[in-house]
């Protein structure tokens, strides 16, 4: 038997950042009590009426333009309707026969196109709490606005499925539509797998895989599924079009419902809300705002900073880890150096930190300060990590720090050469060793200068005033 | 004061300005008829001990008004005469109740109807059925029999209904008063408990176009709680308030006269013509050819739209609820017990319209064809000003006549469905009485917003026939 | 599907249960109802668009402004069962 060829589309749908719901006036806070962010008009009361919220179409609009999406002129609502606890009216609120925008793709680093079908705008459902005997109903997150973006099945790997939602959650997050959190569900993705033997035009049975709660659930199930499948096939069984459940604590997918047991949603327009123009103004405004794309940045990056392609991968993993660099360039034109200090000892304080980035109190200017005192060997290595550490939250001036702490470094020969001898006449076995040429030694003789100066000599200059003494010795 | 229930609201405002009564009084001598009078007539769900009646200084200040049982009032009950909602307190006003408290309204209770709004007989109630003031053994028409019946016997001077595919005029036909449909957007719907979204409009039931104008100036206008209102200017509909009918074009289409209207309305309508001939206005024969398939288009389209809407009501969140140990059978006994036959009838005709499979044949069609009614209006309106009709093709029919074959129920909303279709504004009002004494209603349908020709029209015949001063026997007497 | 079928189709797609002594009743009515509405097929819809609104591109939005205009304590308090703050449902599987 040929090779098989996997095939795989994904379902992601996004929380996007509003401080409102899409169709009440709700708050979208993440961490409120339950049932504390609700109203008649998410809870489903008789007689309320949705109104949609305008910024939700607006970041719509941004995400489709940053997709490459052609956005319809105008839009209309349709009801998906079923019974389900969560859904306080048993109908949400999407979009079904003409989505927002169609016809987008994303880029990935290995160069593939993957498609994008569809954007659409609908309404989040509530959250179940499945106790003993019985299921809790939050409805704080309720008419939370919800982007559903379908990729087309472009996708040939679980790899490449998740490359996929790496680009799309970087794009989402540097124009500032989601947040894109797996673990607060502002991200959530279903996927479509199918085989195929290699070269085949047609596509394979589908399965759809729900539950998949993080990017390593996502590739997790896709292997076991693509495996799976594989397997199915070679012992000549049929595979059947049904949906799976990732099951992680056994990894594996398990049987959720058939397509016989489908749903019949009854789409039908949406009565309570008219259409509405998607018009020029509000898409070119939309449009002059979007800020630099991750892929654009990409080849910037590239021309302006001359670094590694991995280096780079690492820098934009972030907006705001990209555009601290940046500042921080802009102060001390060393980028490798920069970046050196910025990935290594910066993000190493920043990950110790409670609140993470959010509470980094320390400017770009700041820092590229201390880096560029560690290049002029105003700091040696240990004291410009103790400066960065005292300046990482307080934001505090760095030669204030510097000398209140007294890390300069000792340069100066005089007052190092007191030092040297102290030294010299403390340990005479190991001089004597040296003398006798066991050169390495002169490492320990530098380490114990560097003890009595609190750290705050520089090493090299030790080291040649060191070598200099002791060749008097000989 | 004597016979103060027989003074038209306008005249009670009148009394009211000139400190000839307060305004608690009026409250009480409504409040006492109701308490003393509606036992026959079923009208009223709640009756409210008193109202806040706001210092405004409007027109209509103090004035009690009724309310149907699917029209929030924050902290009162709202059923929808349906067990389903039995006990729900109302958690917020709906925007026509914020807008008549503010106007400074008495509202004095809530009334009657089909469960949510299913009948044209108030006949499928919760709380049994509403009859008709002028003979009991008949029903009061529906769904806002209860309201049309309150105002009929002058247990109130007015009241809301809300009208789907005639359920404001229908009834009001069939008790002798005038029900108002406005324009599809004129009036919030936010706060009315949804039937057919794209079709419900509320409206105000009175005895005469005075008070409409007025209750009409109250209630519309634009409200961003509803994405469906329209933004017009604030217009005073009581400026149309003038007894002349000078070279106003009436059409009357040969669709709504033929098998099927009774020969007693049939005859009252062409009296109707002729007072407006008298008055000015030019009669023109038109033909509104997709009248035949209202019917069935507003069956798919208000039940699609109702299927949708009612579907929750299942027992999680407010209302009745039976308990189960899964969810599903809690839903299903929840819905199963609590919805009356109608509804079930409705809901299931909705959700079959709009299943797998029936989608297009069905729902998808009647949209289609709700286009071709529309667009037979759209025609007539080049040639017309207002269109004049019967309301409904006989005068009320006996208790439990009708109840228990659907189609045929379904059939009485045959002329005042394809104004809710085409979303213009339609009245009915008193024109005659049968020669059991029960009231004829005549309607106009006027174009989208042009309520104004509706009240010159009925303002007009109302100043030349005196149908409207009539009071039903049992309730012309003073408590 | 049949008249049958009909009724437990929509039965389960409503979740609205239907007794015994129902369903003979629902079965012949709602088979006139459909049978009538059927005169829908007559109409000649060739090239009409659904009339989807009354009133087109009315652009009714709201401003992204966290308000709470409504009542919202009773919320809970309207639910036939809770706990600790939650609606309270039998299990859902």
């Amino acid at each position: 038997m040929s090779d098989f060829e996997t095939v795989i589309g994904l379902e992601v749908h996004v929380q996007l950042k509003t401080d409102s719901k899409i169709f009440c006036s709700c708050s979208t806070a993440f961490e409120n009590p339950p049932n504390s962010n609700i109203c008649p008009i998410c809870c489903g009361y008789p007689g309320v009426l949705p109104v949609f919220n305008k910024k939700a179409l607006e970041l719509a609009v941004r995400v489709s333009l940053a997709l490459d999406c052609a956005i319809n002129e105008y839009i209309y609502f349709e009801r998906k309707n079923y019974f389900y606890p969560d859904l306080p009216k048993n109908y949400q609120i999407s979009q079904y026969k003409q989505p927002l925008a169609e016809n987008g793709f994303i880029e990935l680093i290995n160069g593939s196109k993957i498609g994008v079908e569809r954007v659409h705008l609908e309404e989040d459902a509530g959250k179940l709490i499945h106790a003993a005997t019985a299921s809790l109903v939050d409805y704080n997150r309720t008419g939370i606005p919800l982007l559903e973006i379908v990729s087309r099945p472009d996708i040939r790997s679980a790899l490449e499925a998740v490359e996929y939602l790496t680009s799309l959650k970087q794009i989402l997050q540097y124009i500032g539509a989601s947040d894109c959190d797996m673990e607060k569900g502002s991200l959530r993705c279903d996927a479509n797998i199918s085989l195929r033997e290699k070269g085949d035009k047609n596509l394979g049975t589908k399965v759809e895989i729900k539950n998949m709660n993080s990017f390593k659930g996502i590739r997790d199930a896709l292997l076991f599924e693509e495996k799976r499948q594989k397997k199915s096939i070679l012992e000549g069984k049929k595979i059947l079009q049904e949906t799976r459940l990732w099951d992680v604590d056994n990894s594996k997918t398990i049987v959720m419902r058939s397509k016989e047991e489908a749903h019949d949603y009854r789409y039908f327009p949406e009565p309570d809300l008219l259409d509405f123009a998607v018009t020029e103004d509000l898409i070119n405004l939309e449009r002059s705002g979007l800020p630099e794309l991750p892929k654009d940045k990409k080849e910037r990056f590239i021309k302006q900073y001359c670094l590694a392609d991995g280096d780079i991968k690492v820098l934009l993993s972030a907006l705001w880890l990209a555009d601290f660099f940046e500042e921080a360039v802009a102060n001390f034109n060393q980028p490798k150096q920069i970046f050196n200090w910025l990935t290594g000892p910066f993000l190493e304080q920043v990950n110790g930190l409670d609140g993470g980035f959010k509470t980094v109190g320390l400017c770009p200017a700041k820092f590229a300060k201390i880096v560029e005192y560690f290049c002029s060997d105003k700091l040696n290595n240990l004291a410009a990590k103790k400066v960065l550490a005292k300046a990482i939250v307080s934001n505090r001036d760095i030669d204030e720090i510097i000398a209140e702490e007294g890390l300069a470094q000792m340069s100066d020969s005089d007052d190092l050469t007191e030092f040297i001898h102290l030294v010299i006449e403390e340990f005479p076995k190991p001089v004597e060793e040296y003398i006798l040429g066991k050169e390495t030694t002169i490492q320990f003789l530098v380490g114990q200068v560097m003890k009595r100066t609190k750290g705050k000599a520089n090493p090299k200059i030790v080291k040649s005033l060191l070598i200099d003494a002791l060749s008097k010795l000989k | 004061m004597k016979d103060n229930f027989s003074l038209f609201g306008y005249e009670i405002a009148e009394k009211i300005k000139t400190a000839e009564v307060t305004k608690s009084e009026v409250f009480s001598w409504f409040k006492q008829r109701v308490e003393k009078l509606d036992k026959p007539l079923n009208s009223f769900v709640s009756l409210f001990d008193s109202a806040d009646i706001s210092e405004q200084k409007s027109l209509f200040s103090g004035l009690p008004i009724a309310i149907k049982d699917n029209i929030c009032i924050k902290g009162k009950k709202i059923t929808c005469a349906s067990k389903i909602l039995s006990n729900h307190i109302a958690a917020y006003d709906a925007t026509v109740i914020s807008r008549l408290k503010t106007a400074g309204l008495a509202i004095i209770g809530t009334t009657n109807m089909d469960e949510f709004a299913f009948g044209s007989s108030t006949e499928n109630s919760c709380y049994g059925l509403t009859k008709n003031p002028w003979n009991i053994n008949c029903v009061a028409g529906g769904s806002s029999g209860g309201s049309t019946a309150a105002v009929a016997a002058r247990l109130v001077p007015f009241a809301l209904g809300s009208d789907t595919g005639g359920s404001i005029r229908q009834p009001a036909s069939f008790c002798g008063v005038v029900g108002f449909k406005p324009t599809y957007g004129r009036v919030s719907r936010f706060g009315l408990v949804a039937f057919g979204s794209s079709l419900d409009q509320i409206g105000p039931i009175t005895t005469n176009f005075i008070d409409s104008a007025n209750l009409l100036n109250i209630i519309c206008g634009f409200d961003p709680f509803d994405s469906t209102s329209v933004k017009t200017i604030d217009e005073d509909f009581t400026d149309s308030l003038i007894e002349d009918c000078k070279n106003i074009k009436i059409g009357v289409p040969k669709e709504y006269f033929q098998e099927g209207l009774s020969p007693v309305c049939r005859e009252a309508i062409s009296a109707v013509i002729e007072t407006f001939k008298a008055k000015g206005a030019i009669i023109v024969d038109i033909s509104l050819p997709y009248t035949s398939y209202a019917v069935a288009t507003y069956y798919i389209v208000a039940s699609s739209e109702a299927s949708s809407n009612l579907q929750r009501f299942d027992g999680v969140k407010y209302g009745a609820r039976c308990e189960a140990s899964t969810v599903e059978d809690m839903y299903s006994l929840t819905r199963g017990n609590n919805f009356g036959s109608e509804a079930k009838r409705r809901i299931f005709l909705g959700t079959y319209s709009l299943s797998s499979g029936y989608y297009d044949a069905y729902y998808v069609r009647a949209l289609k064809v709700r286009r071709l009614i529309k667009n037979d209006f759209d025609k007539a309106f080049r040639e017309v000003d207002v269109i004049l009709t019967p309301t409904a093709p006989s005068t009320a029919f006996r208790v439990g006549e009708k109840i228990s074959d659907p189609l045929s129920m379904y059939l009485s909303d045959v002329y005042t469905i394809s104004a809710n279709l085409a979303g213009l504004p339609a009245v009915s009002f008193p024109c005659g009485f049968d020669k059991d004494n029960l009231p004829i209603g005549a309607q106009l349908i006027g174009k989208e917003f042009d309520e104004k020709s509706l009240i010159r029209l009925g303002y007009s015949y109302q100043q030349n026939t005196d149908f409207h001063k009539k009071i039903p026997k049992l309730f012309g007497a003073k408590v | 599907m049949d008249r049958e079928n009909i009724v437990d189709y929509i039965s389960k797609l409503a979740r609205i249960n239907v007794s015994n002594e129902e369903k003979k009743p629902l079965e012949s009515q709602l088979s006139r109802i459909l049978e009538y509405v059927n005169k829908l097929k007559e109409a000649d819809v060739t090239s009409v668009e659904p009339l989807r609104n009354l009133h087109t591109n009315n652009n009714v939005y709201r401003q992204d402004t966290v308000i709470y205009p409504f009542q919202q304590e009773n919320i809970l308090n309207n639910a036939p069962l809770k706990e600790d703050g939650y609606f309270k449902t039998p299990k859902v599987i």
